[in-house]
């Protein structure tokens, strides 16, 4: 047959168009039959989003930018995981009443680090940058750490006064831009962290657009004031893992051999990367998802770069094991970390210790509900809050604005970080002792299940009830 | 005050430095032989030391100085005098790649020529280099000077946020966002003050002075509405 040509006839009258339609009975507008998506326009691939991204971009000329982290909805998930707690096999331990180590030692060298870092738990405030945080919010988090016994790193804007006073422990970063980076303020660190990427936007510098570069900022970074801060990414001093290695033992000139030298990558390659940083002679290597939390990213680094936080930390894990690192070089694990469950499931499968950006600061006070109306102004609201990058937070944590961030009390916001790690790290003990750990420390991949293929397939954690990993 | 000799050889970085360390704490001027183009030399010296390494030395060379005066003989690698503060560092023959790098004071002078990326995330202080400076030097400098008698390579004090870079001879070409301009007649005396106090005379150099365009200091769209449009 020739597409729609026919030669048949039928041995009656012909039907009407309208009778062919079905439009006795029917809308006025649209035949019976005809699907309603018509309306709506229900295209999987130009979804009304991917239509206002073209509407936005072709007014703007530039990609979009903003603050939070990834609004992807394919990223695996700690939930693809569940404890299998202690039973037959295994002994539970009191949840209730025994105890649990959560001390964690990083950069415990000996006969190398004269002064490891020694965390009450094993969970710290990320790095996240004076500038992208307003000084009141890093002096809340910097006490509440204290108060929980853990610490906080500075980010990549120099080291805060308020900060350094807060912090009990402080790990002060040098990234590629080097914004107040000379020997006094070294010397002032608790532990020194070279940042070779960031989980929110791996292989691209930071950003800090003009309304959050005010005085103090420009100051603390030599900029010229209000200027749409672009950061380097790649270091002016060393480029390979050679240089790397050269690097490290400079800092620990610097600084007398005294502390722990740290290493940042975003999750990308992390089974080569976590390796070369070791064997470069970090003392801890620090991985960060892609889940991670930014003050500022172009949108798509975001959503489209970097590997989840759950499958780096099982190869971070591996590529030490297989270097023969372990149990030297300390392992960190950021990017999404949400609560104590989230927490120990990284612990189980890898990890040394977890830092968090983003809960942190929904500790203090990120997107509550208050101060409806100048979510409102932003074009949000309480729970879906993600503009970090105006400088405009309603609560005080992500401004420059003096009298935003007059509304971030450093006394309750601090007390309730340190509630939020104290409550965390209960998660954590809550779970190892039902695994009959002793130790945070001694979780381990064997007390978790994957729920779902990909989850096993991702992190190599037999699947519930089979017991067997996901394999090809 | 007498002058003191530490042989850096094969020993290890870590002795040789608390051996320079403990003779500036004495006050005793040092001298390093043997320097085998070693990495990390005379690292984070603090004011009052007095440094002279004889022969050529390896990566950050001087590195976080504050306030000593280390001199090289010969050449120096990467990223020497990287993150100084205070302080004067001469390299008499070539430096390498990303010389001053972040530095924030102090001097750095460079007899011969000084490789790629020289003064790269530069916060303030000066180098000077008698010879020319390799391609993007100066790249993404926020302050500070510059002084290239002998004129630069490829890309010019690219992306330069402030600072200036002041070159007695051609470059090869500009880098992005950078404006060559004329020199005030109390800003060359400036320059020339300070080539002077290194024993340097150059009247007769006609003087390209080259400073941030200021075009990359914002996005294009600046309208602080526009970011509200995600």
């Amino acid at each position: 047959m020739a597409d729609d040509l026919t030669e048949y006839e039928f041995p009656f009258p012909p039907a009407t168009e309208d009778s062919i339609a079905m439009r006795d009975g029917a809308a006025a507008n649209r035949p019976a039959g005809v699907p309603e998506s018509y309306d709506q326009g229900k295209s999987a691939r130009w979804s009304p989003k991917a239509i206002a991204d073209v509407h936005a971009m072709s007014q703007l000329g530039r990609y979009q930018l903003r603050g939070f982290n990834t609004f992807s909805t394919r990223m695996p998930t700690f939930d693809d995981l569940v404890f299998v707690p202690a039973s037959m096999t295994r002994l539970p331990l009191e949840g209730y009443r025994e105890s649990c180590e959560t001390e964690t030692v990083l950069g415990d060298r000996p006969g190398l680090v004269s002064n490891p870092i020694r965390l009450a738990i094993p969970i710290y405030v990320a790095s996240m940058s004076f500038g992208a945080l307003s000084a009141n919010a890093k002096a809340a988090l910097g006490y509440g750490a204290s108060k929980a016994g853990t610490m906080t790193c500075t980010g990549e804007g120099g080291m805060l006064e308020d900060e350094r006073e807060a912090s009990n422990l402080l790990v002060y970063q040098i990234t590629p831009s080097r914004y107040m980076l000379d020997l006094e303020h070294l010397r002032m660190a608790d532990g020194i962290e070279l940042v070779m990427g960031q989980g929110a936007k791996p292989g691209t510098g930071g950003v800090l657009l003009g309304m959050k570069v005010s005085e103090r900022v420009a100051r603390m970074r030599s900029l010229p004031l209000g200027v749409d801060q672009r950061s380097t990414v790649r270091h002016p001093d060393f480029l390979g893992a050679d240089d790397l290695q050269v690097k490290i033992e400079e800092l620990r000139e610097a600084t007398g051999y005294k502390i722990p030298i740290f290493a940042k990558i975003g999750a990308t390659r992390p089974r080569y990367d976590v390796a070369i940083a070791a064997k470069a002679g970090a003392d801890v290597v620090v991985v960060d998802g892609t889940e991670g939390g930014t003050g500022a990213s172009p949108e798509m680094l975001l959503d489209h770069t970097g590997i989840p936080t759950m499958s780096a930390v099982r190869a971070a894990r591996e590529a030490l094991d297989e270097c023969g690192k372990s149990g030297e070089v300390s392992l960190v694990i950021a990017g999404g970390i949400r609560s104590g469950v989230d927490a120990a499931k990284a612990l189980a499968l890898g990890a040394d210790a977890i830092m968090i950006g983003t809960a942190a600061l929904m500790a203090l006070g990120c997107n509550s509900p208050r101060y409806f109306e100048d979510y409102e102004a932003l074009g949000t609201s309480p729970g879906r809050c993600h503009h970090c990058h105006t400088g405009r937070c309603p609560v005080g944590i992500t401004t420059q604005e003096p009298e935003l961030e007059e509304r971030l009390d450093v006394a309750g916001a601090a007390e309730r970080v340190a509630r939020f790690l104290t409550a965390m790290t209960m998660e954590i003990t809550l779970l190892a002792k039902s695994c009959g750990k002793s130790s945070v420390h001694n979780l381990e991949v064997e007390d978790l299940r994957a729920l779902s293929l990909e989850a096993s397939a991702f992190t190599g954690v037999s699947l519930a009830g089979i017991d067997r990993p996901f394999t090809w | 005050m007498s002058e003191v000799e530490i042989l850096a050889g094969a020993r290890p970085i870590r002795e040789v430095n608390e051996a320079i360390r403990s003779a500036v704490a004495r006050g005793d001027d040092v001298v390093v032989k043997d320097t085998r183009s070693r990495h990390n030399l005379a690292i984070g010296l603090g004011a009052g030391a007095r440094v002279r390494l004889e022969g050529s030395v390896g990566y950050y060379c001087g590195g976080l100085n504050c306030g000593a005066r280390v001199e090289i003989q010969r050449n120096a690698g990467w990223a020497v005098g990287e993150a100084m503060s205070d302080g004067e560092i001469v390299v008499n023959g070539y430096a390498g790649m990303s010389a001053g790098t972040s530095m924030l004071g102090g001097l750095l002078h460079i007899r011969g020529d000084a490789g790629p990326r020289c003064g790269v995330a530069m916060k303030g202080g000066d180098i000077i280099v008698e010879g020319k400076i390799g391609y993007l030097s100066g790249f993404m400098a926020h302050a500070g000077r510059i002084v290239a008698l002998g004129g630069a390579g490829d890309a010019c004090a690219d992306s330069l946020w402030g600072g200036e870079v002041w070159l007695g001879a051609s470059p090869k070409s500009l880098g992005v966002d950078t404006r060559e301009i004329e020199p005030s007649a109390d800003e060359v005396s400036s320059v020339e003050a300070l080539l002077e106090s290194r024993g340097l005379r150059r009247p007769e150099v006609d003087w390209r002075k080259i400073v941030s365009a200021q075009r990359l200091w914002h996005f294009q769209s600046r309208d602080a509405q526009a970011w509200l449009m995600i």
